[in-house]
């Protein structure tokens, strides 16, 4: 949990926003998955990591995809676990993950918490879970000193925002668009005054994700006061583009998004 | 989440609004047809030696129970004030009424349909583009009707402010299950009376199928304070159990979390939602509604299952004796109550839910037939 504060700290007195890449663990394959992570590492600020779902509701086809394709090639939650903790010997970068509900409900919820942190995670954001039914997971969240992610967006009034900041730790995930995952061209104009508005009410870091593909929307995320990018799909769709992962071209396009 | 919560919000406004409740009561009257017949079949009756009476949700607008649940949720979302419903659909039924119920109401219709349940019910893929709606074919997972939920939340999630989700099933997170039980529970309403009327008293056995389960929860749900109405929900057993081919959740499953809701549901060990199968659409999906789990471990209701074998030769069978199709998530039903029938001393009295005809399931019936 340290990992990621020290990291937006540091950020913060350069001046610099997190990159913060996110790729589907086992996606392609646990090997290249292993490879692109470790790649990324070396360029990105935060590395979030998704466990592959059969009906992730939140995302849109491209991560959907490339979550079945993780699924067909034999990952499994074990196995994603084994994926960090290898990971995890190589780099001290902050590693936050994506889990819908059902995983982590049916490997148990102490049991989940207690594996991810041995693995190495900071962090653990359940889409699929308001805060209504938070509490039980943002107490093992506690004991087992993993920070505790929230999702919001633009539509997230006031009155939920209060409750949500109780239960947020890390930093605060807000979508850029009301919706699902996957590349737009744009950052909406909503997002941005209610990200400044945001920026008023707490002293989390901001990291804004969904939809994120190219510099423009960094930088205008920036000037509004964004902590943080979270880019998904439009990397996915980057690694889908050859039969063979061009792991360089990947490192130019996440420098690119932030130079 | 703040959109669940407007519904539950608006919801309890629209129950307790005199003029939409009985705006509601005319339509069921003029535009569904209701009451619906309870309908004595006597050559069945005569073939299982007791007492069958069928509840014909088949004769309602649009060929089954769904109208019910489509025509008072799309009151409800006009009363929000949205222009633009979606829905997800499995056999076609919940589609076809959700088309008609929007083009009677001049509301925008998209609906969300499996690429597998597209080919199956063909005939509702026509119904529904001729009654205005817009037809999305799903091709994500299984392709079937948890695909097409998963793709209806997604539009949901992205046009929230102008678009209700008319959900077709007791499944969802709350409030849905509730508004759609509360809509379909005319269905227990009428029967109780009518089978006051016919018999001069309680039936002994209700039996409907169960795929997120609101043809049923809609039937049992007025007799489940009368202790002597043993109630039966029939699953789909695709090609058995042991095949692993099926959607008997009661059976395959375990408590797990899907589409908002806990109850019990198909998954693997890691909680991955397992792929169902059954030969009707409507049947074909690894969870059901929190209810039913709930009165499965009440032991209120009994769960069990029939093959696809056995509900396709109760389709032929009401066919001959009755002249009436039913579609072939009924036959589940009608097909455990002609072997439930044999275990029975004569002339119980038993109610079986005929949620839907089966015009829709012709062609299949065909291929079924043939293998």
């Amino acid at each position: 949990m340290n990992r990621i504060k020290t990291t937006f700290e540091n950020l913060k007195k350069n001046k610099k926003l997190a990159l913060m890449p996110f790729l589907v663990a086992g996606f392609p394959n646990f090997g290249q998955s292993l490879k692109l992570l470790k790649t990324l590492a070396t360029e990105a600020d935060l590395l979030e990591i998704g466990f592959p779902y059969s009906d992730p509701l939140a995302d849109g086809p491209v991560i959907q995809r490339a979550d079945q394709v993780a699924l067909r090639a034999g990952s499994t939650t074990s196995k994603v676990f084994k994926l960090i903790k290898e990971l995890r010997r190589t780099t001290e970068i902050p590693i936050t993950v994506l889990v819908y509900a059902n995983l982590v409900y049916q490997r148990g919820v102490e049991k989940f918490y207690h594996d991810a942190k041995v693995a190495g995670v900071d962090g653990i954001l359940i889409p699929d879970v308001p805060f209504e039914e938070m509490n039980i997971f943002f107490q093992v969240a506690q004991k087992n000193d993993v920070a505790n992610i929230c999702l919001i967006a633009t539509t997230t009034n006031t009155t939920r925002l209060k409750q949500i900041f109780k239960f947020a730790q890390g930093y605060l995930y807000l979508t850029s668009v009301v919706g699902i995952t996957g590349a737009r061209k744009d950052i909406p104009q909503k997002t941005l005054s209610y990200l400044k508005q945001l920026k008023k009410q707490t002293k989390l870091p901001i990291a804004v994700g969904f939809g994120i593909a190219n510099k423009a929307q960094v930088k205008k995320l920036k000037v509004s006061g964004a902590d943080g990018v979270i880019v998904g799909s439009s990397l996915i769709k980057l690694i889908n583009k050859s039969s063979k992962i061009d792991f360089r071209y990947l490192l130019k396009f996440l420098r690119r998004l932030n130079s | 989440m703040p959109s669940l919560l407007e519904l539950e919000h608006a919801y309890k406004k629209f129950q307790n609004n005199k003029s939409i409740q009985v705006e509601l009561k005319t339509l069921q009257r003029n535009f569904i047809g209701r009451p619906t017949s309870l309908y004595f079949a006597k050559q069945l009756s005569v073939f299982a030696g007791q007492k069958i009476y069928l509840k014909r949700e088949d004769l309602a607008h649009t060929g089954a129970h769904k109208i019910n649940n489509a025509l008072g949720q799309a009151l409800l979302a006009k009363f929000m004030g949205k222009s633009r419903i979606i829905a997800e659909t499995g056999a076609g039924q919940h589609g076809v009424a959700t088309a008609a119920v929007c083009a009677k109401l001049g509301l925008e219709c998209t609906i969300y349909m499996g690429e597998v349940d597209i080919q199956r019910q063909q005939p509702n893929v026509v119904r529904m583009r001729l009654l205005g709606a817009k037809v999305v074919s799903v091709s994500s997972g299984s392709k079937t009707l948890k695909d097409a939920i998963n793709e209806a939340i997604r539009d949901w999630i992205s046009n929230v402010e102008t678009t209700h989700y008319l959900l077709g099933s007791v499944l969802g997170p709350h409030p849905y299950p509730t508004i759609v039980r509360n809509f379909q529970k005319v269905i227990g309403q009428e029967a109780r009376n009518q089978i006051l009327a016919a018999e001069g008293k309680l039936p002994d056995y209700l039996i409907a199928c169960v795929g997120g389960g609101s043809n049923s929860i809609g039937l049992f749900h007025k007799f489940l304070n009368d202790p002597q109405v043993k109630m039966i929900g029939v699953e789909a057993g695709g090609l058995g159990i042991k095949s692993g081919k099926h959607a008997v959740r009661f059976s395959g499953g375990r408590e797990g979390i899907l589409h908002g809701t806990k109850s019990f549901v198909l998954q693997d060990t890691d909680g991955q939602i397992t792929e169902t199968h059954s030969i009707s659409a409507g049947l074909d999906y690894p969870s059901i509604g929190p209810e039913h789990s709930y009165l499965h471990q009440l032991k209120r209701v009994r769960y069990v299952s029939v093959t696809d074998k056995e509900a396709l030769s109760a389709f032929q069978l009401l066919s001959k004796k009755e002249g009436i199709i039913p579609a072939l998530e009924s036959a589940h039903a009608v097909a455990y109550a002609l072997k439930f029938a044999k275990k029975l001393l004569k002339n119980k009295i038993i109610i079986i839910n005929l949620s839907g005809r089966g015009d829709k399931d012709l062609p299949e019936m065909e291929k079924g037939l043939k293998s």
